[in-house]
C-alpha cells in the first residue's frame, strides 16, 4: 500500500492510492491523510482510486472518518475513478453522490465549483 | 467436487491479503471476469476482517478459510472461534456496527450478502462464528462463444 498526497492551490489535495487497501493497509495511511487535512485551509479532498487495486468496508471506513474530519473545517470529498467492484461498495454505503469519473484537471475544476459556490 | 483448499492462519490483520491471494489462485483456472474477482476478493477480505477484528479482537485464535470447487460453483466458509455474534439479525443490518470507535462503517456483512449467490450466518456465542458463501462463477470463453 502506497499513499500520495499532494497539494493544489484553491486548498485542494489529491490522495493517491496504490496496491491494496484493506483493514491492515488503512492503518497505516490514516494519519497521515488525518494530517494533511488538519493543518490548514484544506477545503476538498479528492480520493484517486485509479491505481488501487482492492479496496474493502475498511476503505468506506477511511473515507468516512475524514469527511467527518473535514466535516469540522467544512471541506468536501470527491471520490474519483473508482472501479466498478468499488463504485458497487460506495453506492451500498450511501456515497453515489460523491463518485466521479475523468482527470485529476476535471475533479479540480468540479471541486473549486464547489468551493467557490 | 473438483477441488479443495484448506488454509488456517493465525488472526493477525496482515493474514487478510494472504487468505485474499488463497482464494484467487484457487480459482484463477476458471477464467473468472475481472469483476468476479474482485467481488470475491472483497467478501474473503470482510469475512476474515470480521474474523480477527470482531471474533478474536486482539486475541491469539485461528482462522480457517475451507473452499470447494464443484464445476463454476465456488462455496467457501470462514470460521473464528471468538466471542460468537449475540443478535445476527441486526449484525446483518447495513450500517450496524460494534466497533464504529475504530471507524468500521457497519457495510460487512451488506457487502457479503450482495456479493454472493447465497450466503449464511452460523455464530454461537463463546464459541465462535462461520459464514459460509457460494458464488458462480462464468468462465470468459464461455461468454465469448
Ligand atoms: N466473526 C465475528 N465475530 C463476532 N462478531 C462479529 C463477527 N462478524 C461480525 N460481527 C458483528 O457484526 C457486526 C456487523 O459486521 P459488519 O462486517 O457488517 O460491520 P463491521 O465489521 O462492524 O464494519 P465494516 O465491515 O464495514 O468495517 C460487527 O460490528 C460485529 O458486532
Ligand atoms: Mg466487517
Amino acid at each position: 500500500m502506497k499513499c500520495k498526497i499532494t497539494m493544489y492551490p484553491n486548498e485542494v489535495a489529491i490522495i493517491k492510492l496504490y496496491g491494496e487497501l484493506d483493514h491492515h493497509e488503512v492503518e497505516k495511511v490514516r494519519s497521515q491523510i488525518s494530517s494533511t487535512i488538519l493543518q490548514g485551509d484544506l477545503k476538498t479532498l479528492i480520493w484517486n482510486l485509479e491505481y488501487l487495486q482492492f479496496m474493502d468496508s475498511a476503505g468506506v471506513g477511511l473515507i468516512l472518518g475524514r469527511m467527518r474530519e473535514l466535516h469540522a473545517v467544512s471541506g468536501r470529498t470527491i471520490i474519483l475513478n473508482p472501479s466498478p467492484t468499488m463504485e458497487k461498495i460506495f453506492r451500498f454505503s450511501g456515497l453515489a453522490a460523491y463518485m466521479m469519473h475523468g482527470g485529476e484537471e476535471i475533479a479540480i475544476s468540479q471541486a473549486r465549483g464547489i468551493v467557490n459556490g | 467436487m473438483d477441488n479443495e483448499m484448506i488454509l488456517s492462519f493465525l488472526a493477525k490483520s496482515e493474514n487478510e491479503s494472504l487468505a485474499r491471494l488463497a482464494v484467487t489462485s484457487f480459482i484463477a483456472h476458471l477464467d473468472p471476469t475481472i469483476e468476479e474477482l474482485a467481488e470475491c476478493k472483497t467478501i474473503v477480505s470482510e469475512a476474515v476482517s470480521n474474523a480477527i477484528i470482531h471474533g478474536y479482537d486482539g486475541a491469539y485464535g485461528m482462522v480457517t478459510v475451507h473452499a470447494i470447487l464443484d464445476g463454476e460453483v465456488l462455496s467457501v466458509s470462514i470460521k473464528d472461534e471468538g466471542r460468537g455474534i449475540p443478535d445476527i439479525e441486526s449484525a446483518r443490518e447495513p450500517l450496524f456496527t460494534t466497533k464504529g470507535h475504530l471507524e468500521r462503517s457497519g457495510m460487512g456483512f451488506t457487502i457479503m450478502e450482495s456479493f454472493s449467490d447465497e450466503f449464511t450466518i452460523e455464530s454461537h456465542i463463546g464459541h465462535g462464528t462461520t459464514i459460509t458463501f457460494t458464488k458462480k462463477f462464468s468462465p470468459i470463453q464461455a461468454i465469448a462463444m
